[in-house]
């Protein structure tokens, strides 16, 4: 075709290659807003964008980050995970009990992470291969995880980890390495390699095209159920990493925590562009919307904004982020219809 | 005329879809719009009902002019438009759906009873057989195609729009669309404007034809005036000579073979061999079993018992990954729904089945193995895209069953399997895709297609199989069968002589 070979990607710059990444111009949408937020923040107060702000919003971030990720993945396949936070106040519950009762605090993230992951692969066998509505099948698990988090010590809240648990307590939260808090570093060392994942692997592909066409997927040789057991175990990886991060900031199990995070994951997650119809999304994106998630938060309290502002001010957010995508694919959709 | 439109120009992005294009519908005639894919017909045809705007021209409904009108405008102006895909809701009743969006309302509840009469007066008036409270997701899609056209009528529909209404109907059920459509005609008052690929159809019901090509008008006559070869040189502009391009090879060894292969009541102990050299069709009326048996064969759908060879050795296929690394592939029906992922990259539809060979020891893909692939795989197959990173959906139906294709014969498949190969692509595309098929039988590797048109079993399979309820009821070599011996061994129900009556 003529005039073709300009988008063939041979000749082209770096930034019309990275433009022609699907999915990157929702996120550099997403960006301009949350640019626009951070200059209206720092505007409005000057210790907002303070050095000491600025770490302290980064670690209250990263577990909107890593809850994200997880979301991602499962809503990448088309699925959904309502599992998350309950799985997230199971890890605190679950590493803190074992703490107290003197399990080494290693032991006790080993048995952790087994315990959170069992809660993945049960949502991976309900979700694919029982054929569950993963709504459903996870509101199972929800309930369940959570129903755990109380049992294990017996519906109350656990006393603190204690001395032991110090390096514990630093590495998932308290630590500091080059400047920046240790939490932080979890997140970026689990974004880089499940974003690599995702987007370099076959494992990946296969997420994107069983949320894109399950039917197609499967008629090209793609096991189906190892797929979407393998995003659910990823999301319960995630949600255990972020029980510990939990465990580790307030030294004790609290029963309720997490509360609310699987609902705050999937707005990260579509603030960032992944489609909840599955199929469609980078994980960049995800560090985006957990990013404006998060500036939000910090910004108003800065400003002294009261909860219920905050909770109108993120909802808002949440719907025009998504309203906004809908309008630039609704102006793309009318363009396709040109080859009809 | 009922509706007309003059000096039409639209253009999407820059790129000019329409170009000065001229149409019209009168009362009492069926229009055929015909063009290849691309051509413009289904943007000329949503400017007309509301779905689009003009960038230029003019738009008379009933000789008035109009501006700018949105689809309820049109639709309440008597312009209704039945698409391809059918908009009806399936967990909905037949009444409910012909009355949707302008509900009879009693007191303020619902008038149900009034509008089930009424809807049954109408399928009446179509000499349908349908229960108006019946849900429509339980109907056939031919019946659901005949109460999109209730649904129209029923709103007093002048203008009546069918864009590809035939593709998913069997012969018989297209007797009685084409019947339904003549007694519309000969009430006087409607106009039909009637879009299909299946040029052998027109004879039945066109009165007139209207040819375009890349967004330009090119021709409007009589149909009785045109001949079918002059149809074909003004939609491609160019004459087609060999319609179905058949290749003569001796027939060599047996490759494949399936023996007593059952699969719940719609496959009943099959049997069949495919030779090197030669393009099995696969005929049956709708519902024989045939798409069934190719997803029995791939493993998609359980099969209760058989055994499946090729070159000798037994394989056993209980998922499609089984049947893909033993080498047997499958092209469905289906594009859209099981063929394409529509909203990823060319690129990652062609490397979905072969990331086996794509990725590294750690699961990781070969970035430049794949795109080597995928450039080969475009080249070799000639399919049209500005490049490889455009979603598949956004390919015209010809290069997008190319890619249901290319990214099979991207692996060395030994036996590839079409279900209705040509279905809603162009004419030129058809061919394309039948010299494709053509090179496979070249190379030597094992061809099977499942068709629902005769001419196209008739005319480019070399030898003939045909289904019934499940069970293989004849055989033909090219030469030996007829229209006749298809259709009689088509309709060999169980204990019955004939089953003409249960074809539907």
């Amino acid at each position: 075709m003529t005039g073709g070979n300009d988008v063939n990607g041979e000749n082209r710059g770096v930034g019309a290659r990275i433009l022609a990444i699907r999915g990157m111009p929702q996120v550099i949408t997403v960006t301009v807003g949350l640019a626009v937020i951070f200059v209206i923040f720092g505007m409005l107060n000057e210790n907002f964008v303070s050095a000491r702000n600025m770490r302290n919003l980064l670690r209250q971030m990263a577990p909107i980050l890593i809850i994200g990720i997880a979301q991602s993945f499962v809503l990448l396949t088309g699925n959904i995970d309502l599992s998350i936070g309950s799985v997230v106040g199971m890890s605190c519950m679950i590493s803190a009990t074992l703490m107290t009762k003197g399990v080494s605090p290693s032991g006790a993230v080993v048995i952790t992470l087994i315990a959170c992951l069992l809660i993945g692969a049960l949502n991976g066998t309900l979700v694919a291969k029982c054929e569950l509505p993963p709504f459903i099948g996870t509101l199972g698990t929800m309930t369940i995880a959570r129903g755990i988090a109380q049992l294990v010590n017996n519906n109350h809240n656990t006393d603190s980890i204690g001395e032991g648990a110090r390096v514990f307590r630093n590495l998932f939260y308290y630590g500091e390495f080059g400047g920046v808090y240790s939490t932080v570093w979890i997140a970026v060392i689990l974004w880089s390699i499940f974003n690599f994942i995702l987007s370099a692997t076959g494992t990946g592909r296969h997420i994107y095209a069983v949320g894109s066409n399950i039917e197609a997927a499967r008629m090209s040789g793609v096991n189906i159920s190892r797929t979407v057991t393998a995003a659910y175990l990823v999301s319960a990886f995630c949600s255990c990493v972020v029980g510990l991060i939990a465990c580790a900031t307030g030294g004790v199990g609290t029963m309720d925590a997490g509360n609310m995070y699987e609902l705050y994951a999937v707005a990260a997650s579509v603030i960032g562009g992944v489609s909840t119809l599955g199929g469609q999304g980078l994980l960049l994106g995800t560090v985006i919307g957990a990013s404006i998630w998060s500036v939000l938060q910090n910004g108003l309290i800065l400003a002294g904004a009261p909860v219920a502002i905050r909770n109108i001010a993120v909802g808002v957010i949440v719907v025009i982020s998504v309203l906004l995508d809908i309008i630039v694919r609704k102006g793309k959709w009318a363009g396709k219809k040109k080859t009809a | 005329m009922l509706a007309e439109l003059e000096h039409i120009d639209k253009s999407f992005f820059g790129v000019k879809v329409l170009d000065d294009v001229s149409f019209g519908v009168g009362a009492g005639e069926v229009v055929a719009l015909l063009g290849e894919n691309g051509a413009g017909k289904s943007t000329l045809v949503k400017i007309m009902s509301g779905v689009y705007t003009r960038d230029a021209g003019t738009m008379k409904i009933y000789g008035r002019p109009v501006g700018d009108i949105t689809p309820r405008e049109a639709k309440d102006m008597g312009i209704a438009i039945i698409h391809q895909e059918l908009n009806l809701c399936s967990h909905l009743t037949v009444a409910e759906n012909i009355f949707l969006g302008r509900e009879k309302l009693k007191n303020g509840v619902l008038a149900k009873r009034e509008m089930s009469a009424e809807a049954a007066a109408v399928l009446q008036r179509l000499g349908l057989d349908m229960d108006p409270d019946a849900v429509v997701g339980d109907l056939t899609v031919s019946k659901q195609q005949l109460v999109e056209i209730a649904k129209a009528l029923s709103a007093n529909a002048r203008v009546l729009i069918m864009d590809e209404p035939t593709s998913a109907l069997t012969a018989k059920e297209i007797d009685d669309l084409f019947g339904i459509m003549n007694s519309l005609k000969s009430e006087g008052n409607r106009g039909i404007v009637y879009i299909s690929h299946r040029l052998d159809e027109l004879k039945h019901i066109a009165d007139r034809v209207v040819i375009m090509r890349d967004g330009r008008f090119i021709i409007s006559k009589k149909f009785a005036d045109i001949t079918m070869d002059e149809i074909i040189s003004n939609m491609v502009g160019r004459e087609i000579k060999e319609k179905f391009p058949r290749v003569l090879r001796p027939r060599g060894k047996k490759i494949f073979e399936v023996k007593n292969l059952s699969a719940g009541a719609s496959v009943k102990n099959v049997s069949l061999e495919l030779y090197e050299g030669e393009i099995v069709g696969v005929a049956g009326l709708m519902g024989a079993g045939r798409t069934e048996l190719t997803r029995a064969i791939f493993g998609i759908d359980p099969n209760d018992g058989g055994e499946i060879f090729l070159d000798g050795r037994r394989v056993t296929i209980n998922r499609p990954s089984d049947s893909i690394s033993a080498g047997i592939v499958l092209a469905p029906e289906d594009r859209k729904k099981d063929g394409l992922c529509v909203r990823l990259s060319v690129r990652e539809n062609i490397a979905l089945p072969n990331l086996d060979s794509l990725c590294g020891g750690a699961g990781v893909v070969n970035r430049a193995r794949e795109m080597k692939m995928v450039g080969e795989t475009v080249k070799n197959l000639a399919i049209k895209l500005s490049g490889p990173e455009v979603n598949a959906g956004n390919l015209s139906g010809g290069n997008q069953q190319k890619v249901v294709v290319g990214k099979w014969l991207a692996r060395n498949s030994r036996v590839v399997i079409f279900d209705e190969p040509t279905r809603g692509i162009d004419v030129a595309a058809k061919v394309e895709i039948y010299n494709l098929m053509n090179e496979l039988k070249k190379e030597g590797i094992g061809v099977m297609f499942v068709s629902s048109e005769m001419p196209e079993i008739m005319g480019f399979a070399d030898r003939i199989l045909v289904m019934c309820e499940g069970r293989v009821t004849g055989e033909f070599m090219s030469g030996e069968a007829t229209q006749n011996k298809i259709l009689e061994c088509a309709t060999r129900f169980e204990g019955k002589k004939s089953g003409a009556n249960r074809a539907t």
